[in-house]
């Protein structure tokens, strides 16, 4: 099989999503409204709160990361969302492709506008915030930004998952879960503010990890040793384990019909 | 009274491009009562390689389902099918790049235009560069759809999207095609270039169609061979000239007559008659041997003949008379 018919299969998916961005304003504002209206208005909120520089740098941490999974973690969601939208999914699986090409091509489109984002965020609150996101070195961050990316992906295979289960039901999932995230893994506050179960909660998902990694670039004190290595070795596990109930579940919907009947 | 299933074996394995034997599917729906659904009770097929076979039945009779299996979209409970020698559970990978999918009502992305959704597909093919290009290209005249290359999906007509959703199909080549309901809810002349289309491509390239539908018109029309499909059971199969022979529904006659209408009730061979207006109505067991007796029977009653129609029977009879 020559590589380039293998490359066209990845790259089908991050066309197709590229071309659904410019065409759907839904779309356009998922990856530039909401982030910046956001990333502002908790911004102002440092201001009036007369945060000092490093907690500013921490809540923007927080949100800027959110924004970057939000969006990435919806470019993998779309493997299976946009088709059930337009009711076309059986097409796509009715061709020669495994769920590798089905996966990673949508992630790499949401790596790609991951980056956008971030770059979009962070120069703009540089200048408006004052926050320094090059403080911890370019191979930090950008083990961060990946740790960030590997965990969109894992969420965005969830909602894919749920959606080969649930059908139409299983949508809500991909604004849901990202939310939930917010609330669990320390986006604004340290997980020690959590009550105990939901704090153990936290320290099962990876997030929870790199933002504690990250920040400590910025002065804080570090919860948990090895937190980078923490966050990636759960996020491994994470996506082998979601990469075997994808494809259970892509045989489950297959055997119930299910497939067929987002499709038509 | 079913005609059996025509033995397979009479054609050698390497001849047949789809072999299918005890097909079962069940499908358990609707939350929370678990209703349970019969889709296919036990199908088998053996269809040749070149050959465009028609399954045929009402809404409801299983033909997406059987489809959908022979297209490795869905597994079935029971039974097993090799397409072009390959099963469609265990090599559903190396099938898929050889076999393709056109249905009536297909749905693509809807902001799409006709060209990237061709692109896209054609992707996920493993078609790339000026290769891709030039077989979109190809597609888009062939299924003419050319002018509307530039449209979003959702604002094309139903007819192209018909005909987008059979240039998909076509673009790997595809060994087995399967086509549900191709002209379903189309303007009959648009309909008829469909029709035209899909016996193209067997004649230019000798590509093997399975083709379901409603309208027998349309498979007598293109099939070689059918199989009536009712509630998940195949009841015949076989090419619509011998099905109209074993199940003898009765050749019709028509006669326009003037004068009185003699009583054929008695007369060998005469099934049915009815008379109105002038017109006399006969099914009889066999045309070309009663024609001459009735038309006897007639003048001697003393009625003038002036216009005389046999009527074949069609596979709409044919499907009645077995699904009673
Ligand atoms: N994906 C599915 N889930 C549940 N039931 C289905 C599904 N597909 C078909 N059925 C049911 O199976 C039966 C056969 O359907 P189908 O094969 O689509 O018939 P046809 O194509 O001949 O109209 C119908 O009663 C239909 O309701
Ligand atoms: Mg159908």
């Amino acid at each position: 099989m020559s590589w380039r018919a293998e490359a066209a299969r990845y790259w089908a998916f991050v066309a197709k999503n590229a071309i659904m961005t410019r065409r759907s304003v839904f779309m356009l504002f998922e990856v530039l409204f909401w982030p910046c209206v956001w990333l502002v208005s908790v911004g102002l909120l440092t201001r009036f709160l007369e945060l000092r520089q490093e907690m500013v740098a921490y809540v923007l941490v927080g949100v800027i990361s959110m924004s970057i999974i939000q969006v990435c973690h919806l470019d993998v969601a779309f493997a299976l969302l946009l088709d059930l939208w337009a009711k076309s999914m059986k097409h796509q699986f009715l061709a020669p492709i495994h769920q590798g090409h089905l996966l990673l091509g949508h992630w790499l489109m949401g790596v790609l506008r991951g980056i956008g984002v971030f770059a979009l965020l962070a120069v703009f609150s540089a200048h408006a915030f004052g926050f320094d996101f090059l403080r911890a070195g370019v191979g930090p961050l950008a083990l961060f930004l990946l740790g960030l990316f590997l965990n969109a992906a894992a969420i965005g295979v969830v909602v894919c998952i749920l959606i080969l289960q649930y059908g139409h039901r299983a949508e809500v999932a991909a604004w849901s879960l990202v939310s939930l995230m917010m609330l669990v893994c320390g986006i604004y506050y340290p997980v020690t503010l959590l009550p105990g179960a939901v704090r153990w909660l936290a320290e099962l998902l990876p997030l929870t990890y790199f933002l504690e990694a990250f920040r400590a670039y910025y002065g804080f004190q570090p919860l948990y040793a090895h937190s980078l290595l923490k966050g990636y070795a759960l996020t491994a596990a994470y996506l082998v384990g979601l990469l075997v109930l994808f494809q259970w579940g892509l045989n489950r919907a297959r055997r119930t019909g299910l497939l067929l009947k987002l499709s038509e | 009274m079913p005609v059996p299933i025509s033995e397979a074996s009479a054609i050698s394995p390497t001849m047949l491009a789809i072999e299918a034997q005890g097909l079962h599917k069940v499908f358990r729906g609707g939350w929370p009562t678990r209703r349970r659904k019969e889709a296919l009770r036990g199908v088998a097929v053996a269809i040749p390689r070149g050959a465009i076979f028609g399954i045929l039945g009402p809404n409801g009779a299983g033909k997406t389902t059987l489809l959908s299996i022979l297209a490795t979209l869905l597994l079935p409970d029971a039974g097993w099918a090799r397409v072009l020698g390959l099963d469609v559970v265990r090599q559903a990978r190396a099938l898929r790049a050889r076999v393709n999918l056109a249905s009536g009502n297909a749905s693509f992305l809807w902001a799409l235009t006709a060209e990237e959704i061709l692109h896209f597909y054609g992707r996920l093919y493993g078609l790339y560069g000026r290769g891709r290009h030039r077989k979109v290209q190809a597609l888009l005249e062939r299924c003419e759809i050319e002018p509307y290359r530039r449209v979003p999906y959702n604002e094309l007509s139903t007819g192209l999207k018909q005909r987008l959703s059979l240039a998909k199909a076509l673009l790997n080549d595809p060994e087995v095609l399967y086509l549900d309901e191709p002209t379903v809810g189309l303007d009959p002349d648009i309909a008829v270039r469909i029709r035209e289309q899909i016996a193209s491509l067997r004649r230019e390239r000798g590509i093997t169609i399975v083709l379901c539908t409603h309208y027998m018109r349309e498979a007598e029309q293109l099939c070689d061979e059918v199989a009536f499909l009712r509630e998940g059971r195949i009841l015949a199969r076989g090419s619509a000239a011998e099905l109209k022979r074993e199940i003898r529904t009765g050749d019709r006659i028509r006669v326009r007559l003037e004068g009185p209408v003699p009583a054929l009730a008695g007369l060998p061979g005469v099934l049915e008659a009815t008379a109105a207006e002038g017109v006399l109505e006969c099914v009889v067991d066999d045309a070309v041997k009663r024609l001459d007796d009735l038309l006897g029977a007639l003048r001697e009653g003393g009625a003038v003949v002036r216009d005389v129609r046999v009527l074949e029977p069609d596979l709409e009879e044919v499907f009645l008379e077995l699904a009673r």
